[in-house]
């Protein structure tokens, strides 16, 4: 079993329910391979520094797993084939830091 | 009121009293790695406000001799920008 931090980042045009859909539809995969979700975090809608298929945002969800290997495998693998995802990234971690959030700040001055 | 200024003065004539020409390197130029200190905010591709400190306006990675970084920090910062380069976040 290992720490994953594992990202996504999906087209600027979802709605909040298809978001809600990409986060159920993941974390189905997740526990239905045996992993377990620390956390889940919605950094929401952020501008991206540079294009990515002609988008100019993202909206951002982030995972913390203890799992196995294949399962990422697995996640990849799906995530690969999805048409509303940009972009995906995994880290393996030693610990998790569950109290920061780097991103909460701005999605408060954003709905301010 | 007037006891204090001569505190004051006293005080700043000892400061200059330490500034001599003998006196070591270490006082003249900071150079011990920001990142390495105890309290020190921690390396995460997450953590852009830190990582953007240590990128060019290009989007460049600095050089350790500019930003006096240790290199085993330098080696955390460089993986962790290329992440967050990534995820389109620098």
């Amino acid at each position: 079993m290992n720490n994953y931090e594992h990202t996504i980042i999906a087209r600027q045009d979802t709605t909040a329910s298809q978001i809600k859909q990409i986060k159920d539809k993941y974390s189905d995969i997740i526990l239905k391979n045996k992993g377990n979700i620390v956390q889940t975090q919605d950094w929401g809608l952020m501008n991206l520094s540079y294009f990515i298929k002609k988008n100019k945002k993202g909206n951002y969800i982030h995972f913390k797993i203890k799992c196995d290997g294949s399962l990422i495998k697995e996640l990849e693998k799906n995530e690969k084939l999805d048409k509303n995802l940009l972009r995906f990234l995994t880290v393996r971690v030693k610990n998790f830091d569950l109290k920061t959030n780097y991103f909460l700040k701005d999605n408060k001055t954003n709905e301010k | 009121m007037k006891s204090k200024k001569i505190n004051s003065k006293k005080n700043k004539s000892s400061n200059f009293s330490k500034l001599s020409i003998f006196q070591p390197n270490k006082y003249k130029f900071k150079k011990t790695c920001p990142l390495s200190s105890k309290g020190a905010p921690i390396v995460d591709y997450k953590n852009i406000k830190l990582l953007k400190r240590y990128v060019s306006e290009n989007g460049k990675i600095l050089p350790s001799r500019i930003t006096n970084i240790s290199q085993k920090k330098q080696r955390e910062l460089s993986l962790s920008i290329k992440r967050a380069r990534n995820l389109a976040l620098i």
